[in-house]
């Protein structure tokens, strides 16, 4: 029996087709015409631009002063390593790094090159899971537009000519102790760069250290630290919640705590099976993913969130807190809150994000405390990033400024692009008699630096960090660096005058003394492993007792500062593969957008694209608005990370600089207004319309609905006779989080290609994988849907019988595949899909030959070329390889041995695959759950991919706020 | 019977009409006409060409489709041409089935006709492909792997379709040429023409055995063409129909489609009759009778063809499907309802002028209506395709389509490709069947004298 949902019945929430047609007004009408036949401007170029200049710029780089091989020499083994087989991935435990923290990988390594990197499965805190960013590294170490070599004022000079220079640096500084030494670094968790910053400061005792962070936990450390009057990291422990509420903190989205966060809430979501396992309430001024998955989600604008935290802890009785004046939907809110948290102590969750500051974070941390959910469901280490007593980027600039710095030293951080464009950053650089820029890219900050070092990439260098939990990774390399680039540890050897020494000996330095006797066997497990066991151990604290006045929010908007769902602070700009990922809620790719609320867009008489200028102070910017459904009416979005000019050609010139109107005092609150310009732009965006229209495509239940499954639908037609396994998949839509950590794995896995901003915009986007957004509700009030959309793999599939080649066929166990080789490309199974799952290569969408990119490819996996139809194969290499591993040992597959690219990246363990005719496999036991249900079950497609429905918390649940 | 077969003025002689008609090509009364409007037809086919090179060197990337719409001016214009080609050999086959005698005067160019359009439809299907230098994949030849085509494929039955037919209006317009061929080349001073007609006559010297196997095999063709017609556009309404895409998937696609198939192909033979009459002089040939029964069958086919929009919306409103209802509403007021509504206006008013006599027998107001008709069952094909693809099942994959310059200019290069060989042929072979008009004329004269 299905179970429609009826979006248009009596009292049911109204669906909406687009903001505009709410709005008789004759622009949003003209915007309406304009949309749908866009004016496309095609590429001039069957390949993407971009990519020839990758291929012309490695070529450039090959010539340029590189001396160790690159890509272009690819020679057979003349004696072949012992352990190297060929065509068999050797598989290493390291880490790459996010924000300073480690995030485990397993690193698959085929003939020596990375390919594919995945979360390390006995990692206390991430369990084996991904994201994007995690996900991409692998992309990042092979951009050909990576600083290459060193440079002197732009020109190629020699590391000897490098130790030289630091030679004479270390006299100069000798003479006055350091004074006017100052080093100017990124969030570090690294024990052994700890070590060596301690021990330069001991040698130059005048040195001063500082540290830039343009988003990320930073930010939340400084509260934290406001909050509780000590330096500390928060932990939240979502597994145990039942109750979690949120003001503006997207603990779900995308950041270093990101896999953590979600294993948590997903694992206490799945608790029971006949009813959500949690309860999670959010106020929110800007839509994100977390508040998409709210049971209530209240909208209100930035500057409500400390009235909202204080209401909150008046209502729950903590003492001190007055009772501020709410609106109607607030006290509703809140009162659903008080109601959420009866008889649950210790096991709620209060949190808040940045936009609130201080104010809010102090009243949330009087209310955890209050209901005993401190030490339980909350926790609190030491700050696990380092180092402690650095000072501000603003410190150092207004040093600058003051003529007190001679050397600058910036290790893997970009503040001429990132810091808040009023500090002025880069003329303060010029002003440095002698700077040095260690990073992965000659960027903004390189370019003005005297010495611009490149610095090598995690996955071609030793190094060690702390996952976010504070677990120790050893970072090992998993192919030798192929430009001439040395890590940060090398480099401040040299600043410490040590003689040349192996790549591993800093960190083993570090170890030995906790190693101690046992060092080799440890360090070898450790390396195993990919980390040594020990998370940072809890610390307690107290609220502080003072108050903290709330921001200044005079001005007429909230301008609210986010980092960039997929190119984070813009240092992830120059990957292709984080730029085309539809970004998690507006799906926009290669680019940023203004959001604001549909209230205020109609104020304006704008639409999406159109160009607005931003005025916070005296600065303005310019970029396009994007109209969120859902955003708090008098609050306006920026997100950073684009606008970059130094990226390299993938990254360069997307979007807008939202760093030029940043405040350097209040870097994620500000007030501002928005005034509509008369150009606009067409926005790349992998999905036009949200709306649900009645159709019953994401499903919701509540528990009162849950049913047991009717069988199949009759078929006219025979059933495929079936082998010994039937591979199927099950989503379940309650837990997608929508982080795109799927589809950037399915991407690193199958060789998708990178087409471009225009190629979007034609429609075109690559992605096997797509993640459906979907509103249903009041456009200024809308439930938001997350629905991962792979190839079905239908039993009867009309894919299959269009084709009139036989490229698309069916196997025996039940798998649709692609024929690449005898595709002719006449895109009868792309019509025909009713599910619109199937890509196609509408020009030659590969890299040059020359071009790096293809050392990430996957050997596996057959790369296509023009003309051919592509799409989800479930993975088939991995169960061809799960076959041949079976067979050696004349046995079954065991259920969960053949684990997808997308399954295995999920942070919430939301896609499960395996043999359906298997009834005790997990994918079958699910197939039988009563929330299972088939998408566009009428059509008699009998899809092999099936879903699980969202949980709607109660019958009663609120959707006006 | 007397009355209305009396469709050729009877005071012309025998001698005159083949004297008129293989004059055409053999002292060509129009040259700076024909070579004006072979230069345009030759641009055009240049254009086309320029087309296919950017197409075959870049790949479809050119076009405008995309995801969803993954088929749009190809197959809308292999579909739209296919159809035009229906009608010569409707009125050629069936007509001379079913004894209709008037239909002398139009067979031959309308056949004509036929023959150019397939062949634009038929180049379609292989700039279509993603890489058309694998279109023999579609043959059933022994391959060394033993792949064969996938016979379940709507696209597999295409190709057969449209190469029988082809062939089958090959055969059929040569066949009906060759005694007029012969009068071609008795009438020929020139060494190159005696030549050229002489080996194309194939030693025709018209003796009654020769009659009578031509008349055998000329009706056995014709027997062959007119179920062609109906399964070979049947069939193509499949490519959409066999999906199931909401206003594809519908049982009344075949006939749907066959009727407006032979409502555009009628309405180009219109056009052609109406302007090769008024270029070579031929009203004693093509009369105002013919354009009369020209406008009617338009008329007809064009009534029929409306049922097939009525049905399609009650087709729609009573399965009370919602995906098809969708599409439905998209038709009618969607991104693309000028598609429709423009099918609608103008495939069917100004066609009801037709209702009135004077209009049917008046050459120009024939023409404009039956213009209207061809951009109207353009607009038709561009409404199937692009309405129902562009939002189908899933909202999250609803997008956009809008052709790129070089969809437009590889379909304006196709009417070059038709225009072409069409202009050749005009200028090589007699434009009306000289034998045919004369047994008609000497039938006409026969009654009068007997009558």
């Amino acid at each position: 029996m299905k179970r429609r949902i009826d979006h248009q019945s009596a009292g049911g929430p109204r669906v909406w087709a687009g903001i505009e047609e709410l709005s008789d007004d004759p622009q949003f009408q003209a915007f309406i015409d304009a949309e749908y036949p866009a004016v496309q401007e095609f590429s001039k170029t069957a390949r993407r631009d971009f990519l020839k200049l990758m291929g012309a710029s490695f070529a450039l780089a090959g010539l340029t002063g590189c001396e160790k091989s690159s890509f272009i020499t690819a020679l057979p083994y003349v004696d072949q390593p012992p352990n190297e087989v060929i065509g068999l991935p050797r598989y290493y435990a390291t880490a790459v790094l996010l924000d300073g923290y480690a995030q485990p990988v397993i690193a698959t390594a085929h003939a020596g090159r990375p390919t594919k990197l995945d979360g390390n499965p006995g990692h206390p805190a991430t369990q084996g899971r991904s994201d994007i960013f995690m996900q991409s590294a692998v992309l990042q170490l092979y951009d050909p537009d990576r600083a290459a070599a060193p440079s002197r004022h732009g020109e190629a000079v020699s590391w000897a000519d490098v130790e030289s220079a630091i030679g004479v640096m270390r006299e100069n500084w000798r003479s006055d102790q350091g004074e006017g030494v100052r080093l100017l670094l990124g969030p570090t968790t690294s024990p052994t760069l700890l070590r060596q910053i301690d021990a330069f400061r001991k040698q130059f005792p005048k040195a001063r250290v500082h540290v830039h962070a343009a988003a990320g936990h930073e930010a939340r450390r400084q509260i934290t630290a406001a909050v509780y009057g000590q330096a500390a990291e928060l932990h939240y422990n979502l597994g145990d919640c039942d109750v979690i509420v949120g003001l503006d903190d997207d603990f779900l989205g995308p950041g270093p705590d990101q896999v953590r966060n979600a294993l948590g809430w997903s694992q206490a979501r799945r608790r029971s099976s006949d009813r959500p396992g949690n309860r999670l309430l959010m106020a929110e001024s800007v839509p994100t993913a977390t508040g998409a998955l709210a049971a209530h989600r209240l909208i209100a604008d930035a500057r409500r969130m400390p009235v909202l935290a204080e209401a909150m802890a008046s209502a729950l009785g903590v003492a001190g807190a007055s009772k501020p004046d709410v609106t109607e939907a607030e006290a509703n809110w809140i009162a659903g809150v008080v109601d959420a948290c009866k008889d649950r102590a210790g096991r709620s969750l209060f949190v808040s994000g940045l936009s609130g500051s201080a104010a809010t974070a102090l009243w949330i941390a009087r209310i955890n405390q209050q209901l005993g959910n401190a030490g339980r469901t909350l926790n609190l280490t030491a700050p696990i990033v380092g180092p402690a007593d650095a000072g501000t980027l603003a410190d150092l600039v207004s040093d600058i400024n003051a003529e007190r710095v001679t050397s600058l030293l910036v290790f893997d951080c970009n503040p001429v692009y990132s810091a808040p464009a009023e500090l002025n950053v880069g003329e303060a650089i010029k002003r440095v008699r002698s700077s040095v820029h260690l990073g992965l890219y000659r960027d903004e900050t390189g370019a003005l630096c005297e010495w611009q070092l490149p610095l090598a990439h995690p996955l071609e260098s030793w190094s060690d960090a702390r996952a976010i939990d504070g677990t120790v990774t050893i970072l090992q390399p998993v192919i030798s660096p192929f430009y001439d680039v040395r890590s940060v540890h090398d480099v401040f050897a040299k600043l410490l005058g040590a003689e040349d020494q192996a790549p591993d000996a800093a960190i083993r330095e570090t170890w030995q003394a906790s190693f101690g006797d046992a060092f080799e066997a440890r360090w070898k497990q450790a390396l195993h492993d990919g980390f040594i066991a020990g998370a940072a151990p809890f610390v307690t604290a107290s609220p502080a007792s003072n108050t903290v006045a709330p921001p200044n929010t005079t001005g007429d908007l909230d301008i609210v500062f986010q980092p960039d769902p997929t190119v984070w602070d813009g240092r992830f700009a120059n990957v292709g593969w984080l730029q085309e990922l539809p970004k998690t809620l507006t799906t926009v790719t290669w680019s940023n957008v203004i959001a604001v609320s549909p209230a205020l867009a109609k104020r304006l008489s704008a639409a999406n694209g159109d160009h607005v200028e931003v005025t916070v102070g005296k600065r303005h910017l310019k970029g396009p608005l994007w109209i969120m459904p859902g955003q708090a009416g008098n609050t306006v979005a920026l997100y950073l990370g684009y606008g970059r000019t130094r990226a390299g050609r993938v990254g360069d010139q997307h979007g807008y600089d939202a760093y030029q109107v940043r405040p350097a005092g209040e870097p994620w609150l500000a007030q501002g207004s928005l005034r509509k310009l008369e150009s606009r732009e067409d926005l790349a965006v992998t999905q036009l319309h949200h709306r649900l229209d009645g159709f019953d495509l994401a499903r919701e239940v509540t528990p009162g609905q849950v049913e047991q499954t009717t069988p199949e639908q009759a078929s006219l037609y025979a059933p495929w006779p079936s082998s010994k396994n039937a591979w199927g998949m099950v989503i379940d839509l309650d837990s997608c989080i929508g982080c795109n950590a799927c589809v950037t794995a399915c991407t690193a896995e199958n060789n998708v290609p990178v087409v471009g901003a225009d190629q979007v915009r034609a429609g075109r986007e690559m992605h096997w994988l797509r993640i459906a957004r979907y509103y249903t509700g009041d456009v200024a009030e809308p439930r938001s849907f997350f629905e991962p959309v792979p190839c079905m793999h239908c039993e009867d599939a009309p894919c299959e019988m269009g084709c009139p080649v036989h490229a698309t066929t069916h196997n025996s166990e039940g798998v649709n595949q692609m024929v690449y080789n005898r595709c002719i490309g006449t895109r009868t199974c792309s019509s025909y899909c009713p599910y619109k799952v199937r890509r196609f290569n509408f020009y030659d969408y590969r890299s040059p030959p020359e071009s790096p990119e293809h050392a990430a490819h996957n050997p596996d996996v057959t790369v296509r070329s023009r003309g051919v139809m592509e799409k989800c194969t479930y993975c088939t290499q991995r169960i061809e390889a799960a076959h041949v591993a079976a067979d050696k040992e004349n046995r079954p597959i065991r259920d969960g041995e053949v684990v997808t690219a997308c399954q295995q990246a999920c942070p919430t363990k939301a896609i499960v695959f395996g043999d359906i005719n298997d009834p005790n496999s997990e994918v079958s036991r699910l197939k039988r759950n009563g929330r299972h249900h088939v998408l566009l079950e009428e059509l008699g497609t009998r899809p092999r991919t099936t879903y699980l429905a969202r949980w709607r918390d109660d019958d009663t649940e609120s959707r006006q706020g | 019977m007397s009355e209305q077969s009396d469709i050729l003025p009877t005071r012309q002689s025998m001698g005159g009409i083949a004297d008129q008609l293989t004059g055409i090509p053999l002292h060509f009364p129009a040259d700076r006409r024909w070579l004006i409007a072979m230069t345009v037809a030759s641009a055009l086919l240049m254009l086309l060409m320029v087309s296919v090179v950017e197409l075959f060197t870049r790949g479809v990337g050119i076009w405008g489709i995309n995801i969803p719409v993954n088929w749009a001016f190809a197959i809308h214009n292999y579909v739209w041409w296919l159809g035009i080609g229906h009608a010569g050999t409707l009125i050629s086959a069936l007509l001379l089935l079913t004894g209709s005698e008037w239909r002398n005067s139009l067979n031959r160019f309308a056949e004509t006709m036929t023959l150019f359009a397939v062949v634009c439809a038929g180049i379609y299907p292989i700039l279509h492909l993603g890489r058309p230098w694998y279109v023999y994949w579609m043959f059933p030849y022994p391959a060394t792997m033993g792949v064969w085509p996938q016979f379940r494929s709507p696209l597999e039955w295409d190709i057969w379709a449209v190469l029988t037919y082809l062939t089958v209006s090959l055969a059929f317009w040569y066949t009906g040429l060759i005694p007029d061929l012969a009068a071609a080349r008795d009438r020929a001073t020139r060494r190159g023409w005696q030549i050229f007609f002489g080996i194309t006559a194939l030693g025709w010297r018209g003796s009654a055995r020769h009659w009578q196997r031509w008349q055998q095999t000329y009706r056995l063709t014709a027997g062959l063409a007119v179920p062609l017609v109906v399964s070979v556009h049947s069939e193509v309404s499949l490519l959409f129909a066999a999906g199931q895409i909401p206003g594809w998937h519908s049982t009344i696609f075949p006939p749907y489609f066959v009727l407006g198939a032979a409502f555009s192909g009628f309405a180009v033979v219109s056009i052609i009759a109406v302007s090769l009459r008024s270029w070579f002089g031929l009203q004693n040939l093509v009369t105002d009778d013919h354009l009369d029964l020209l406008g009617k069958v338009l008329l007809a086919t064009g009534l029929m063809t409306g049922y097939g929009y009525v049905f399609e919306v009650f087709d729609a409103v009573y399965s009370g499907e919602a995906h098809e209802m969708q599409t439905l509403i998209d038709r009618f007021a969607g991104a693309y309802a000028w598609t429709y509504w423009g099918a609608v206006i103008l495939n069917f008013i100004p066609l009801q002028a037709l209702w009135w006599r004077a209009v049917r027998r008046t050459g120009w107001m024939l023409l404009l209506i039956s213009a209207s008709v061809v951009v109207g069952m353009w607009l038709e094909r561009y409404m199937i395709l692009v309405t129902s693809l562009y939002r189908d099942f899933l909202v999250s994959s609803w997008s956009h389509f809008t052709p790129s310059f070089w969809d437009w200019s590889t379909y304006f290069g196709t009417i070059g490709l038709f225009l072409v060989p069409f202009l050749i042929a005009i200028r090589l072979v007699p434009v009306i069947s000289i034998f045919e008009s004369k047994e008609l004329l000497h039938k006409e004269k026969e009654e009068q004298q007997h009558g």
